[in-house]
């Protein structure tokens, strides 16, 4: 009884990375990975890794986004830009 | 198994898997807010595993998140604000209540904790999820359009 949360925890991170991986669009899939990011540091707590969970928190929930709409937005506008220029 | 771990649990289950179906279905709009709520979410279920497993430490978890995760929703607003202008999303019902949600499972562990420096800490976390909490809901409906946007 005492590891339900554990198993709900699991569960949630099972359903959102599937979730990750099922999404297509690079915008909409960087909101899941920051979800994700945020539900396994919520796993590394439930465990009893906390100093594990703090890092995951910081990277997870803004610097994976951030990199990955900043890729995004790049490939997009060189995308563009070519397109202007033939 | 106490009942702090228990209703973090519900929390967890029910809140979070709300928002991941609100973030993996329907327009962007929708699945932005989906992504603001799981983190309001989270922050709170934070505060009650660590009363649940009886260490105030756990807390700096929740205080992290309080922080980050509205900058986390600063970034979409930030970077996809061209296909939020389009449509914006309106959530103030959401957002308020898991502002309350908040404010509810502060005020509950804060009077579990009595007056002391854990309570003040307490206290500036809740500050911090609510703060942050209607800031981010407010510029992703294209509240500060006089901010640079490029």
């Amino acid at each position: 009884m005492a590891d339900a949360v554990i198993v709900v925890v699991l569960l949630l991170v099972g359903a959102t990375a599937t979730t990750a991986v099922a999404v297509r669009d690079p915008a909409r899939q960087a909101l899941v990975l920051s979800v994700l990011g945020v539900v396994l540091a919520v796993l590394f707590t439930v465990l009893q890794a906390p100093d594990v969970g703090l890092s995951q928190l910081a990277v997870g929930s803004a610097l994976t986004p951030l990199l990955l709409l900043l890729t995004v937005r790049k490939v997009r506008r060189r995308a563009r830009g070519k397109g202007r220029q033939e | 198994m106490n009942g702090w771990i228990l209703a973090a649990t519900v929390a967890l289950g029910a809140g979070v898997g709300t928002a991941l179906w609100g973030v993996a279905t329907g327009p962007l709009r929708r699945r932005v807010v989906a992504q603001n709520m799981s983190t309001a979410l989270v922050c709170p279920a934070l505060l009650l595993l660590s009363q649940g497993y009886t260490r105030p430490s756990y807390v700096d978890l929740a205080l992290v998140l309080a922080l980050l995760g509205p900058v986390g929703t600063l970034v979409f607003a930030r970077l996809l604000a061209d296909e939020l202008a389009d449509d914006p999303p309106r959530a103030w019902g959401v957002t308020w209540a898991v502002a309350g949600f908040g404010a509810v499972v502060v005020g509950v562990v804060s009077a579990a904790t009595g007056p002391s420096r854990a309570m003040v800490k307490l206290l500036v976390i809740g500050a911090l999820l609510i703060g942050g909490n209607v800031v981010a809901s407010r510029a992703l409906s294209g509240g500060f359009r006089g901010v640079g946007r490029g």
